[in-house]
């Protein structure tokens, strides 16, 4: 669940004023978020996340007003709430795949269940670079564990912001398809914002900004 | 996982960097804490080698000579004074012991000293087994030249002529362990104890014999200054020694005798004490400027630590603001590089304290074999502790420093710089 009404945003040292089309989503509801370098996907995409916050308009995620938070309940609500998949950095590089998952589930103070990271890894078919570091995985990989991260402790929400646009044709499916059936078997709402047109027929719900 | 187990991946993540950082470190505390350590140890065995000898007497010429002769046993005397004179200052009321030395000789490089039996209470020595001297050329052995020289009682030996460790030069009469010395940690250790007629006789039979060959070899005068008085002395029948130790009663004593001696007689009085520390301040600025090399080392390897923790704060800036993105707080980041400071200071300590204690392990043994003398190793905690405190100051007020950019991160700015 998540909806944004009148939502405008300016950086400080500039006169420029980003104002975004109000978003509702109902639950299991995604969204695909079209548009050209520099009309403020990105943006929209952190002001979603509680990383900036808006010079007006509201953001409300599950019942939450989440730019009235303090950082620090910002910080946690996001750990717990939010899941982030970028497009080239995934997780941390000095620790190994499962010590990312473990590490992600530690900051979002849910419970390290050791089956569930098994699971997932599974079904992402990371369970042979299970103990491996980031440096041992290959794009595709990384960004399966991309995606992973921004699953593992289950959150309302996930957005990605250029999940597909490093990837080769075959592997862009692949990882639409998973990041959309894992959001589905989480009843996430998946936002996504990118300029890649090949995953624009996956989406029965597009925005162009 | 938890923040310790991250601060440690990040800390293995690069080791050369790591190990690097680790060495600095240590290597300047090592510095630091062997300075300090060496300055006590020095100071102290200095001081006590001076034992309860308040005033030395002996022949005229340089005070620090008498003091390092007579007292501590590494130079070469002064010269000799006559043994009646030394007496009639003895007998001066203000006096507790005065003890008469004189020596000259030496078995395998240690010194042989003619005295009586009050010596050994000069320096509390016991006796660890047999007894005391009684007759002429018997001697009691300090504890580090029995244990050296593997020495026994009933063992004996002959000495050599000077205070060099020589085999040609020897004396016709063996002399025969009669006791043991415990250890005691001063001077007394490193000194065969044998009485005054034993040095006398050995030279008188070394007169007879020897003459020429003594005016021909002028080393020999060096290592025993007393030479030429030995003769005129000895065809006079007058008894001479070194020197005269004297421990006095009261403060009373040390103020007013030693002035009156170098004053009124052609004698020389010393006060070990005094020379001690003047020969402490001369070698103290040595000791200074070493410890402040030590602690620009030890500033530098903060700089160092610093500009890597910077670096690695910068490097990983993306790291650190996906770990914001993960649900983690500002003050969380912070206990995680503060962590791998203190990782980094306490394996730097450790290796420090163990690169000082083993340098100074073979430097004092290095010292005990030239100096003939085991000098008591002991870990001075107070300066550990402060040394301690200062790097852990030092590396934390770093750690401060590089963090505070993470306080002020922009994380959006830093995730959307990523492409």
């Amino acid at each position: 669940m998540i909806k944004t009404s009148n939502l405008a945003f300016k950086y400080d040292r500039s006169d420029v004023v980003f104002n975004f089309p109000d978003i509702s989503l109902g639950p299991n509801e995604n969204l695909l978020i079209l548009g050209k370098s520099g009309i403020g996907k990105t943006t929209l995409l952190h002001l979603l996340a509680g990383l900036l916050s808006p010079i007006s308009g509201s953001i409300e995620i599950d019942g939450v007003t989440i730019h009235t938070l303090s950082e620090q309940k910002m910080d946690k609500f996001r750990g717990h709430n939010i899941g982030l998949v970028f497009q080239k950095n995934h997780a941390i590089r000095s620790l190994t795949v499962m010590e990312n998952l473990k590490t992600r589930l530690f900051f979002a103070k849910k419970p390290i269940s050791k089956t569930a990271i098994t699971d997932l890894l599974e079904q992402l078919e990371l369970t042979d670079c299970k103990y491996h570091g980031l440096a041992e995985l290959s794009v595709g990989q990384l960004q399966r564990l991309g995606i992973a991260m921004a699953m593992i402790h289950q959150p309302q929400i996930i957005l990605a912001d250029e999940p597909t646009s490093s990837l080769d044709d075959d592997t862009c499916t692949t990882v639409m398809k998973l990041l959309m059936e894992q959001a589905n078997a989480n009843n996430a709402n998946l936002i996504v914002i990118t300029h890649d047109q090949r995953i624009k027929s996956l989406f029965n719900n597009t925005l162009t900004l | 996982m938890n923040i310790w187990k991250i601060s440690f991946r990040n800390f293995q993540y690069k080791p050369l960097f790591t190990v690097l950082s680790v060495l600095v470190l240590s290597i300047s505390i090592a510095l630091l804490l062997g300075i300090q350590q060496m300055d006590t140890t020095f100071q102290k065995q200095l001081e006590n080698n001076v034992g309860d000898v308040d005033m030395v007497v002996g022949a005229k010429g340089s005070p620090l000579q008498l003091v390092l002769s007579s007292v501590m046993h590494i130079d070469n005397p002064t010269g000799n004074i006559n043994y009646d004179e030394a007496q009639k200052i003895a007998k001066n009321p203000l006096i507790k012991l005065a003890v008469p030395i004189s020596y000259g000789d030496n078995y395998m490089g240690y010194r042989i000293v003619g005295t009586n039996n009050d010596f050994s209470s000069l320096y509390g020595a016991e006796l660890e087994d047999g007894r005391v001297v009684e007759k002429p050329f018997e001697v009691v052995l300090g504890a580090t030249v029995a244990t050296q020289l593997n020495l026994n009682i009933g063992d004996s030996f002959l000495s050599s002529h000077g205070l060099a460790e020589n085999s040609i030069d020897e004396h016709s009469e063996p002399l025969t362990v009669v006791g043991l010395y415990k250890p005691t940690g001063q001077v007394i250790d490193r000194l065969i104890i044998s009485n005054l007629e034993t040095i006398w006789l050995a030279h008188h039979h070394e007169e007879e014999g020897l003459e020429e060959e003594h005016t021909e070899e002028d080393g020999h005068e060096e290592g025993h200054a007393p030479e030429e008085d030995h003769k005129g002395e000895h065809s006079d029948h007058e008894a001479e020694i070194t020197s005269l130790l004297v421990s006095f009663r009261g403060p009373v004593g040390l103020l007013s005798m030693p002035r009156n001696i170098n004053t009124t007689t052609n004698l020389q009085a010393a006060i070990p004490k005094f020379e001690m520390d003047r020969l402490y301040q001369f070698t103290g600025i040595g000791v200074t400027t070493v410890t402040w090399i030590a602690y620009i080392i030890l500033i530098i390897s903060c700089i160092t630590i610093f500009a890597s923790i910077y670096r690695m704060i910068r490097e990983r800036a993306f790291d650190l603001a996906l770990l914001r993105t993960y649900g983690s707080n500002t003050f969380q980041l912070v206990k995680m590089v503060a962590y791998e400071g203190f990782l980094i200071v306490g394996i730097a300590f450790f290796f420090g304290i163990l690169f000082s204690q083993t340098g100074l392990y073979f430097i004092f043994k290095m010292i005990a074999q030239q100096y003939k003398q085991h000098i008591p190793f002991e870990i001075p905690f107070q300066s550990v502790l402060q040394t301690g405190a200062l790097v852990f100051f030092m590396v934390m007020l770093s750690i401060g420093l590089a963090i505070f950019p993470i306080l002020k991160m922009n994380i959006s700015k830093i995730l959307s710089h990523e492409k």
